[in-house]
């Protein structure tokens, strides 16, 4: 039977020259796609710093600039764990509530205006391990119970307000008395500031943990089938309980730096990052079906809304019209992204 | 080369053997029918454990509160629910919805009687825009909607100039919805009822139901046996627009105002929570208008319950969240081999 194949091969070389042919084609195009799409968002970038300076001369200043990376480096840092866990094709709705649990800990157990315990490092560790068993529960939910990530999610968020809420109590807003971190998210090292570098720092380890591990690996190989990782023993189970809880890590630290930057506690400090997030991840060109996409993508998405919403303040657009923008540009993104692929059997859910 | 046949053949001896299959049906129309019962179950079990913990709650009218309360969740659940049948997700109908109570209440003063009619058409129509776009430019219908979302709320903030639009006069009729009742329950939650009975009705009984729950279960099937699919998902999106633009009229019956950040501002993940807890599937193809019903008396339930049970109303939004992964870890249909994203 093998050998009837192999002739069959054999006598077929001709037609599998042309399949060749074909499929390098394909390849081709396909990474004519995947630069095509990353230049595309520059070139809107481009477009839109050179409108934007153009209307305010404000805009293209440094102080702008610092203004600008300082506003995008929590959203970043939280969409590096969004763009993982969107890669498997699920979706993680809690960013905000585990940011409100995280930051609620955090600055209850460092030196704040309502006295108590102050823990130094260790409320960074114990405030960031609320949100590791945060992730860590919605992973296992998702895979033991098989549960939806909308659905698992969208509880967490819940959850994760509802811890912030216990913790604020009814006492007084707990304010941040530690001189050295106060305005620390952005002061200026080296040029940038502070939270940026910390930004920075998370888009690399997360790029290195896509491209080089096999936890990266396999959540792209999830994305593309779950069918084929399972059938090829890889640890899909373990892969997606990481991958959500180093989400939910992520969305901790971005707690915290947000509790700093907003010098108070509160339960609703991460409020709006969803909606840039998400576009952002979405924008950046990261299929929401998984397996497609990547983080340097997502940050020009987030660069993109940034701007966009910082240009359109200084050109005195009031603030009413920011999510009409965002939504906009999240539509016109995936429909102009869709176009090509139309097709009368596609199935768009 | 025979050892190849060999398992081949093996492998395939119990597929295509019918009896392993005919004895898993059973197992499926159980699932079936926890599908029904379920959301009336947890209701029911909820609502005893208040019972027994006050009862004074349900001698002084609590039902009837707990009705009032969740219409506005039960209307954009039903529209939530018809979404979610054909297999997409609408996160822009409660900002439709409160758009629309914006609408009503800048409208009622100037032309009366034909300012309800004029929202529901409007909200109609932004749903089906969404339907459009969704159907023909075949984008994600999570992302579309994110981004309907927010341009529905910078209209909405714009329109009421983000100030409480008060209706300035001819309010009595829409306010009548609140007031006047059966059973002591406002009209505006009978509303709902109606409108899943009509949806059940449409959904058990017409070519177009069926056609619509045929998308959720298998899109490419559907289109293969000549299903109008893009109609049918414009048309599933358009209803949800209107039974938003019927929520609308609820806030405004029960508030005789509209606010970006007032009553009904918050009201998307309750609304999905109580279309999930009513028995939907998220992945489309199963949904019962008339469980829905349940999701939502539940979901206005589990505020109340937190407190009756003693539980302090900081950790409320702690247990609703748990309660929503809960019940529909309970209530949802699962197999060993499915792929759940």
């Amino acid at each position: 039977m093998v050998d009837k194949v192999l002739s069959e091969q054999g006598a077929g070389s001709i037609s599998t020259t042309a399949i060749r042919i074909r499929e390098s084609g394909i390849e081709r195009r396909a990474r004519f796609r995947g630069l095509a799409e990353p230049l595309s968002l520059l070139v809107a970038l481009a477009v839109l710093i050179g409108v934007f300076s153009l209307l305010n001369e404000r805009f293209l200043t440094a102080s702008n600039f610092q203004n600008v990376l300082t506003q995008s480096a929590i959203p970043l840092i939280v969409a590096v764990g969004a763009t993982l866990v969107i890669l498997l094709g699920s979706i993680d709705l809690s960013v905000e509530g585990v940011m409100g649990a995280t930051g609620m800990t955090w600055i209850l157990l460092s030196a704040n205006s309502r006295g108590g315990v102050d823990l130094g490092p260790w409320a960074w560790v114990i405030a960031l391990g609320v949100a590791l068993v945060l992730g860590v529960a919605s992973g296992l939910i998702f895979t033991a119970l098989k549960v939806p990530s909308f659905i698992v999610t969208l509880g967490m968020w819940y959850v994760g307000l509802g811890i912030a809420t216990m913790l604020y109590g009814t006492d007084l807003l707990p304010r941040l008395e530690d001189e050295g971190l106060k305005g620390w998210t952005s002061t200026i090292t080296f040029g940038l500031p502070n939270s940026f570098w910390v930004a920075l720092l998370v888009i690399g380890l997360g790029i290195l943990l896509l491209r080089n591990t096999r936890i990266g690996r396999v959540t792209l190989a999830i994305g593309n089938s779950e069918t084929i990782v399972r059938s090829a023993g890889l640890p899909a189970f373990r892969v997606k309980v990481a991958v959500f809880a180093i989400a939910a890590l992520l969305s901790g630290l971005g707690g915290i730096l947000a509790t700093v930057q907003l010098d108070i506690g509160s339960p609703t400090v991460g409020s709006g990052v969803l909606f840039i997030v998400i576009p952002a991840v979405v924008i950046g060109g990261t299929h929401l079906g998984g397996g497609k996409g990547g983080i340097l993508r997502t940050v020009l998405g987030v660069f993109l809304l940034t701007i966009l919403n910082n240009g359109l303040i200084l050109s005195g657009v009031e603030s009413s019209y920011q999510s009409a923008v965002t939504g906009a540009i999240l539509v016109a993104a995936i429909v102009f992204a869709a176009w090509s692929q139309r097709d009368r059997l596609q199935v768009a859910k | 080369m025979s050892k190849i046949d060999d398992e081949t053949t093996k492998v395939a001896v119990p597929v295509s053997v019918p009896v392993p299959a005919r004895a898993k049906l059973p197992s499926v129309k159980r699932i079936g029918g926890w599908h029904a019962i379920g959301p009336i179950v947890i209701f029911l079990a909820i609502l005893a454990v208040v019972a027994i913990l006050t009862p004074a709650f349900i001698g002084g009218g609590g039902l009837a509160i707990i009705a009032s309360s969740s219409a506005p969740i039960l209307l954009l659940a039903l529209g939530q629910a018809m979404v979610l049948n054909v297999g997409s997700i609408d996160l822009s109908n409660a900002a439709i919805g409160l758009l629309g109570a914006i609408l009503l209440a800048l409208t009622l003063g100037p032309v009366a009687g034909l300012s309800p009619l004029i929202v529901l058409l409007a909200t109609t129509a932004f749903g089906a825009v969404n339907g459009l776009i969704l159907a023909y430019a075949q984008v994600p219908s999570f992302a579309l909607t994110l981004g309907t979302l927010g341009i529905f709320q910078a209209v909405a903030l714009v329109a009421s100039g983000r100030t409480t639009v008060y209706v300035s006069s001819n309010g009595e009729g829409v306010h009548s919805l609140y007031e006047s009742g059966i059973a002591n329950v406002p009209m505006t939650f009978w509303m709902g009822v109606l409108l899943a009975v009509a949806l059940w009705v449409l959904l058990r009984y017409t070519r177009v139901g069926r056609g619509m729950t045929a998308i959720g279960k298998n899109e490419s099937a559907a289109i293969f046996s000549a299903v109008r699919t893009r109609s049918l998902k414009v048309l599933a999106f358009a209803l949800s627009g209107f039974a938003a633009g019927l929520a609308g009229i609820a806030i405004i019956a029960q508030a005789g105002s509209a606010s970006p950040t007032g009553l009904g501002s918050d009201l998307l993940l309750p609304a999905i929570a109580a279309a999930l807890i009513g028995g939907t599937s998220i992945s489309g193809g199963v949904v019962n208008p008339l469980t829905v019903i349940f999701g939502a008396l539940t979901v206005a339930l589990v505020p109340i319950a937190t407190t009756a049970v003693g539980i302090d109303a900081q950790a409320q939004s702690l247990v609703y969240g748990a309660v929503i992964i809960a019940v529909v870890a309970l209530t949802m249909s699962r197999n060993k081999s499915s792929i759940v994203k």
